[in-house]
């Protein structure tokens, strides 16, 4: 319901306007394909996935098509909404963005609807694979279950002499499926810091949010382990807890050669979930039409298990049903993994880019799951 | 014969490569400022939205098709057109900038910026005519 308010208002901003010639319609697809050279089998035998490939070739995970249309209401509010079909939902078309933007003057902006998170250096164009060198952003970095906000966006941007900066401020709260459950943020609050000199660019993030997770497996667990212990229950659930997002970019690009790297932290206390430590390191050359490049990236969300002692502090009887809850679900989420890529970037035009990256994952909890990656990629803009 | 007609493709490419060299700025009659090349760089990459004296501006880009667009975006911008391109695909998708209008071709820039007094554009030195005023960015 809300998603189709802010549809109509967003058609009827433009819609206002139409007669003008001020509607900008943009664009852009990714047609991915991708594989893993074998199965990927784990220690208990059974069959899994690697970002949503296996060997055999699949087409729609890394593919989507989206249109964005924006158009000016008046001489400082503008609107714009981006119409995105994602293969992995089936090609349905969703509005991945619906805002208005208020432009104060030529330095400060203020948008308000559903956006991006500017959590990462390539947040605002995840989606749009022609804007980067790899087949897809590094998932170790890129890939964490909240990347739109529905709420407000401040931007402002200048620069003192050579060196243009911004910031973002972002409040609001955030949604997203993950498997068949729902994980949704309140009290969203997100402040970026960019500063840019000539080739060099550094980036600063650090965010906050009341997370909760819902899921009927796990709500049957936790409600299984309330009735042993209700506060034990409720530390190790996602329930309203406050998650926290630390992110470092540095880059340098002379645009003939480029080094680059993101690293992020996300915590969550008193829950199940371990910290995350994520990053990568990129590197590449341009020359002429081709990008060769060499990524390495990798995600550390293995820690010591939690709430032992909690555990221990239970009648005995209980003590290994509980821990079976408990123990259980870290080590679920547990992940300790690394990726090396090595890609290429061939820009066919100014419109269309042809991408073909292998990637050797390590997976440094079960070794049984080390696999090599295969995707390519036909990334277009318009 | 084929090969012939390679060989004189290419050699027409490399002819229009050298003929297309040298890019010159262009702005109205009307307008008197002094750009370099650094201010003209952020003034085509949507960085500044002014003339330096504060006064608005209408960037005039050349389709990609365009062979002065290839040669601005490589001698002013420093990268090539694909670059240029997936610079402003970043900013779209972000909403933090709309490029530039574009326009085919010398001619067609400068009759926009001999109509336009903001306007500024570029066009390849042999196309200038007495209707616009050359800026001398080196």
């Amino acid at each position: 319901m809300k998603k189709l308010l802010l549809a109509s208002a967003v058609a009827a901003a433009c819609g206002t306007n139409a007669a003008s010639a001020d509607i900008r319609i943009n664009g852009f697809a990714n047609l991915t394909a991708g594989f893993t050279t074998s199965e990927n089998v784990d220690a208990a035998g059974n069959t899994t996935d690697l970002f949503g490939y296996d060997d055999n070739v699949d087409f729609s995970n890394g593919s989507l098509f989206a249109i964005q249309v924006s158009g000016d209401v008046n001489e400082n509010v503008t609107a714009t909404a981006q119409l995105l079909a994602r293969g992995e939902n089936d090609y349905e078309a969703d509005f991945e963005w619906a805002y208005l933007t208020y432009s104060v003057n030529d330095n400060l902006a203020v948008n308000a609807g559903r956006l991006r998170l500017p959590l990462f250096r390539y947040s605002a164009s995840s989606d749009v694979g022609y804007s980067y060198h790899w087949a897809q952003t590094p998932f170790s970095v890129y890939d964490v279950p909240f990347t739109n906000l529905d709420g407000v966006r401040i931007d402002y941007s200048n620069n003192i002499g050579d060196w243009d900066y911004s910031l973002q401020f972002g409040a609001g709260t955030y949604e997203s499926e993950i498997g068949d459950g729902v994980i949704n943020g309140e009290n969203v609050l997100l402040v970026t810091a960019e500063a840019t000199y000539e080739s060099f660019k550094a980036r600063l993030v650090y965010g906050q949010s009341d997370s909760t997770f819902a899921e009927a497996t796990t709500d049957a667990a936790f409600a299984q382990l309330a009735q042993i212990s209700p506060g034990l229950a409720n530390k190790v659930a996602l329930r309203d807890d406050r998650g926290t997002f630390k992110g470092v970019g540095l880059e340098y690009d002379n645009f003939e050669w480029f080094i680059s790297g993101e690293f992020t932290e996300v915590s969550t206390e008193d829950s199940f979930a371990a910290d995350d430590v994520a990053y990568f390191v990129t590197a590449g050359t341009r020359l002429g039409k081709f990008t060769p490049s060499l990524t390495y990236e990798a995600r550390d969300g293995e820690g010591d298990v939690k709430f032992l002692e909690d555990i221990a502090a239970l009648p005995a009887q209980f003590q290994p049903a509980a821990a079976a809850v408990v123990v259980g679900f870290q080590n679920f989420f547990f992940e300790d993994y690394s990726l090396t890529t090595l890609g290429l970037r061939y820009d066919v035009d100014s419109q269309v880019a042809l991408k073909f990256d292998v990637s050797s994952y390590e997976n440094k909890i079960q070794d049984e799951l080390d696999a090599t990656l295969v995707r390519v990629a036909v990334n277009y803009v318009f | 014969m084929i090969k012939l007609v390679r060989t004189g493709a290419l050699l027409l490419g490399l002819l229009s490569t050298t003929a297309m060299a040298d890019v010159v700025v262009v702005v109205n009659k009307a307008n008197s400022s002094a750009l370099d090349q650094k201010t003209v760089q952020r003034i085509f990459l949507g960085k500044d939205k002014k003339f330096p004296d504060g006064s608005p501006l209408t960037a005039i880009n050349q389709s990609a098709e365009s062979p002065t667009r290839a040669s601005f975006d490589e001698r002013v911008l420093g990268r090539n057109s694909s670059q240029v391109s997936a610079y402003w695909s970043k900013l779209v998708f972000t909403g933090k900038g709309v490029p530039p209008m574009e326009l085919p071709n010398d001619q067609a820039v400068i009759e926009k910026v001999a109509s336009t007094p903001d306007a500024i554009g570029y066009v390849d030195s042999t196309s200038v005519t007495d209707s616009v005023t050359v800026i001398n960015i080196n």
